[in-house]
């Protein structure tokens, strides 16, 4: 965005985003260096070693690939309906939308659980699953739908023109060009998935159904709380989340070229 | 959900079209609202999806709380004993507590969302320009995002303590005599939590902007540049304008989040000392979970979403007079 | 009255969505029909337990796997609940039917708050241990865990509080003996801040820990006074109250507690101080013993950050007679924990089984005991401490086991009598009082309404 045409220039641009990120870098290097304290790779290794920890990873796995399938989905058909089609009382639904957003989660374990028990959904991953998904399709369309807004209405009009209904305008125009939109929707969907343990904590009841947000907690006693493993077993839980970032973060440096519209 | 998808296919029939070209203006203008009309397919089949999931999963939970909050109970005993709006009543003339819960959360959002947006928007822009090693400095301000707040509020206790990493630093860059227990004093126990929050979510800011960006139209950059604007100009007038959706949107979602907000201040503070990190979302979790008062944190939660909603609408509303205008001005 | 929606389509549209809401509200309540559980096989069957403790799955298992050997045919599968979502946990899961068999139990607020999901397990101590159960319990273990008449869980291990641990090997560098009266203390914390050391650690944003504080100074001021207060049979704005907050202000004022104490939690950040030396005084009570055996200082001074650090030996001190009117400040304590048997549980038999084995069985207690983080409540056992090796024996061993003697004549609760809002109500008086908002008086004032509204909100 910045054009840097001189070296003083590209020098002094380096060194203020260094100063910017030191901030940030100051807590991550203590909580590295805490989850090295200790026992060292020892910690990591207790980590590892918890009983069933593999399992726990798989299943924070499935519920998050479950809600990031079904808010990828969700988000898409409903941006693209709130942003170009015509639905009388828009502002309305939309509204009726956000307000799934305001309720803290902890107001909605009791009522949630007598829902899911209703449904027969108990102690399975669609207990988990649905209800984060809920959670985060208000924000997801609240970013996409204007995104979608962004794009150029002619294009859509040209599509029509040429013979394609609102479905193949989706498929063939949405989906594509909302991808910078769409990885960033698809990592916040993931993080929100990955990190949430007050559902799995209340909802899962079998030991080989718990996510890996329980493991800390092995580390937590009444009387005892072992620091040093509890920042290991978050770095371990942080990797997958930084590791999906970092590949889909090419996707936000492609940007839009005219010329691929037309 | 698998209902919808016939309904979706009963409508997919062509709609209209046969009006001929669309008239074009230029820019990204759109055609006038009655031939929108005309053209557009119903959109409803498709926002049915969100809202069966939405509505279906929740607004059971926002009609239970409703309910609750006319009751006084703890959420067990057998006998609930309903006394109509009278928590309602208590929390507006009878609680000095809501009332500080409610000015630390109006801060906390002035004071996160202008950082945050600030921070986010500046990091964005140099992350778009050339800068070596672009992925590490991205990586760094991306990952408190993905932290749980469990687990770092135990880090920044420490680091903030009297004999912590952060009076260490102050210590040896010559600012000793600001070397207090920040966490431990009322004066300087929210600035300390408003800080971790900018430190964890400035990274959410930064995403969404960069994504945001890298849908500006290169060419008008470039033409600006051939025109002589400088590198402060073209952000001011360009790029910042061109993300005001984005902006719009942090800002509900902030506005919310600022409301909802509990686990930072309950984990590092718990809400202390003497209420002086107290949120409406802590309040509502001290009173709903630890005192087992369900009628009233019922009440918080539906005040909660009323303000929320509130400030939703007037957000999306300031926000899309504005678009208008932008784009009528064309 | 215009509606913003005039199509018919969009009314149906909503009319099916409220439907759904409306359906879901209607399953939903119909879901709240309690079954009652039925009793199940008593020995034979899957036991589900949930709870906070033991938090070491090694301590979970080492407990099943002794109890098998009595019962091989009850699994029992023990879910772990971290404290800190212990109650937000439960409330959902007891009023559904898919909650626990058994469950903890602490005295006070959890037992208030979920107690009417338990079976009365009084039949069940009499089948245990005869008509005269209650004389072979600790007595105030069982006061702890009866609420309304009913005897809530069956207690299991108890803990005391009211004792100070010491760093023994940083007192003798100093050549400092541990204070006995409040000048004491002021003098024993000049010297260790004048070498660079710190004095006395605790994590006073926590109201556990400040409540036990406060209790103690209010032992030492008036004897019996706080248990009083707390039967709503004395005041909290009464001189002897006033007293209490001064001395505890106090604390503050002569640089006893840690500058930034408020910001503080006991666990991790006042623990890990004081175990890696940077505190030489902290205020725990009896399940710190757990922590005077080398293998487990060891462990712990390695979980806080320090590697290869040598182990050192803490000792137990009584609290200092802060108020100089020569009470001794007597213990205090509960039970730590209990098991209840969930009334909805469909394996109620076996489900008593457990808790029976555990609670009021020589072999289960025992198991309790040498874990020295709580102490049995069946009297007649005790640690065996022939398998259990100090850090220093010739410095630890008396005190500790006086200490485990004195326990046994415990008679004032800590948070038996109490309720979640009287709690919060401490909390506030500490914190205000500390960071000089409020005086004593004031905040005695404060305390004592707020003492009323929750008496009166508790019933």
């Amino acid at each position: 965005m910045f054009e840097v045409r001189t070296r003083w220039g590209k020098v002094l641009l380096q060194v203020l985003a260094t100063l910017f990120v030191l901030p940030f870098l100051f807590p991550l290097i203590v909580m590295v260096q805490g989850s090295f304290a200790g026992a060292g790779w020892g910690n990591y290794r207790a980590v590892l070693g918890v009983p069933g920890f593999f399992r726990f990873f798989l299943n924070s796995a499935i519920i998050a690939a479950g809600v990031i399938a079904i808010v990828y989905v969700v988000t898409m058909l409903a941006s693209y309906g709130f942003a170009k089609l015509h639905i009388r009382a828009r502002e309305v639904y939309f509204w009726m939308l956000l307000v799934c957003l305001t309720l803290p989660e902890v107001v909605l374990l009791t009522p949630l659980f007598s829902t899911t028990q209703q449904l027969g959904l108990y102690d399975t991953y669609w207990s988990v699953i649905l209800p984060l998904a809920a959670l985060q399709v208000p924000f997801a369309v609240l970013l996409t739908r204007n995104f979608i807004h962004g794009l150029p209405d002619e294009m859509f009009e040209a599509a029509r023109v040429d013979g394609a209904n609102s479905m193949r305008g989706f498929l063939y125009l949405v989906l594509p060009l909302t991808r910078p939109i769409a990885a960033a929707v698809l990592i916040f969907t993931l993080i929100g998935a990955w990190n949430d343990y007050l559902m799995p904590l209340v909802f899962l009841q079998s030991q080989d159904m718990q996510t890996i947000t329980l493991v800390p907690q092995f580390f937590v006693g009444e009387f005892s709380n072992d620091q040093t493993k509890i920042l290991a077993s978050a770095v371990l839980t942080a990797i997958p989340e930084v590791v999906a970032y970092l590949c889909l973060q090419g996707l936000f440096e492609r940007g839009l070229s005219a010329g691929a519209i037309k | 959900m698998t209902e919808t998808t016939g309904v979706r296919g009963a409508r997919m029939s062509h709609s209209g079209g046969t009006s001929g070209r669309p008239a074009l203006r230029g820019g990204q203008g759109n055609a006038s609202p009655a031939r929108r009309q005309r053209l557009q397919a119903p959109g409803l089949p498709w926002i049915l999806p969100a809202l069966v999931l939405g509505v279906g999963l929740i607004y059971y939970c926002i009609g239970y709380t409703g309910y609750m909050s006319t009751l006084n109970w703890d959420g067990a005993s057998p006998n609930p004993e309903s006394v109509g709006l009278n928590n309602y009543v208590r929390i507006f003339t009878s609680d000095p507590v809501f009332w500080k819960a409610v000015w630390h959360t109006v801060v906390f959002f002035v004071v996160t969302f202008v950082a945050q947006t600030a921070l986010g928007v500046i990091f964005a822009v140099m992350m778009h320009s050339r800068i070596k090693l672009g992925i590490l400095y991205k990586v760094v301000v991306f990952v408190p995002v993905v932290l749980a707040p469990a687990i770092m509020a135990p880090v920044f206790r420490q680091m903030f303590s009297i004999n912590g990493q952060f009076n260490w630093l102050l210590e040896h860059v010559g600012l000793g005599a600001l070397v207090q227990p920040w966490i431990g004093q009322e004066s300087t126990a929210l600035p300390v939590i408003m800080a971790i929050t900018i430190w964890q979510w400035t990274g959410l800011t930064f995403v969404l902007y960069f994504a945001a960006m890298s849908q500006i139209d290169q060419s008008m950059l470039e033409a600006a540049r051939i025109d002589g604007a400088g590198n402060f100009r073209t952000l001011v007038s360009i790029i910042w304008p061109s993300l005001r959706g984005t902006t719009v949107a942090l800002a509900i979602l902030g506005a919310i989040g600022a409301l909802k907000t509990f686990d930072v201040p309950w984990l590092v503070t718990i809400a202390g000392p003497n209420n002086a990190t107290q949120f409406l979302g802590t309040y509502i979790y001290q009173m709903t979970i630890q005192l087992a008062h369900v009628g009233y944190g019922a009440a918080l939660s539906i005040i909660l979403l009323l303000v929320a909603l509130a400030i939703a609408i007037i957000l999306q509303v300031v926000g899309r007079e504005r678009t208008r205008e932008k784009k009528g001005a064309r | 009255m215009h509606l913003p929606f005039r199509s018919k389509k969009t009314l149906r549209t909503l009319a099916v969505a409220a439907m759904v809401g409306m359906t879901a509200v209607g399953l939903a309540a119909c879901s709240s029909n309690d079954n009652q559980g039925s009793s199940g096989s008593a020995t034979k069957g899957t036991v589900n337990w949930w709870g906070w403790t033991p938090t070491n799955t090694d301590e979970a298992k080492d407990f099943i796997a002794q109890f098998n050997k009595k019962y091989p045919d009850i699994k029992v599968n023990f879910k772990l609940i971290g404290i800190s979502d212990y109650q937000a946990t439960m409330r959902p899961a007891l009023a559904s039917n898919g909650g626990p068999d058994v469950f903890d139990l602490q005295p006070g607020s959890y037992v208030q708050q979920f107690g009417t999901y338990a079976e009365d397990m009084a039949p069940v101590a009499k089948s245990a241990l005869g008509s005269d159960w209650k004389s072979k319990i600790a007595p105030i273990a069982v006061s702890g865990m009866t609420y309304k008449g009913k005897l809530t869980a069956l207690p299991v291990g108890s803990t005391y509080a009211g004792t100070l641990w010491i760093n023994h090997d940083l007192f003798t560098k100093y050549d400092l003996q541990p204070p006995k009266t409040l000048d004491e203390w002021k003098h024993v914390c000049q010297v260790f801040e004048q070498n660079g050391q710190g004095c006395f650690v605790q994590g006073a944003s926590q109201e556990g820990f400040d409540q036990d504080t406060l209790q103690s100074i209010a032992n030492s001021v008036k004897p019996g006074y706080w248990t009083k207060a707390s039967k709503g049979k004395a005041k909290w704005n009464d001189p002897t109250m006033v007293k209490t907050l001064s001395i505890w202000k106090d604390l503050f004022t002569s640089g006893i507690m840690q500058k930034g104490a408020l910001g503080a939690q006991q666990y991790p950040d006042a623990n890990n101080q004081f175990l890696t030396g940077k505190y030489a005084m902290v205020m725990m009570g009896t399940w710190y013993t757990q922590y005077a055996t080398e293998k487990a200082m060891t462990e712990a001074i390695s979980a806080a950050g320090v590697a290869g650090a040598k182990p050192f030996p803490i000792v137990p001190i009584a609290f200092p007679d802060v108020a100089g009117n020569g009470n001794t400040s007597e213990m205090f304590g509960d039970a730590d924990y209990g098991l209840a048997v969930a009334s909805k549980s469909k394996n109620r038999a076996a489900a008593e089984t457990f808790a029976k084995w555990i609670a009021t069985t020589k072999q289960g207690q025992q198991v309790i005991a040498n874990r020295l983080d709580t102490l049995p409540t069946l009297k007649g056992v005790q640690p065996d401490f022939t398998t259990i090796k100090f850090v220093d024996p010739s410095v630890q061993e008396t005190p500790v086991t006086d200490l485990l003697k004195k326990v046994g004549s415990v008679n004032e609760p800590r948070f038996a009598l109490l309720n979640a809002d009287i709690e919060n109500a401490f909390l506030a008086a500490a914190q205000s009082v500390g960071s000089g908002s409020a005086t004593p008086q004031q905040a005695a004032e404060t305390l004592q309404q707020a003492a009323q509204a929750a008496a009166a909100a508790n019933g």
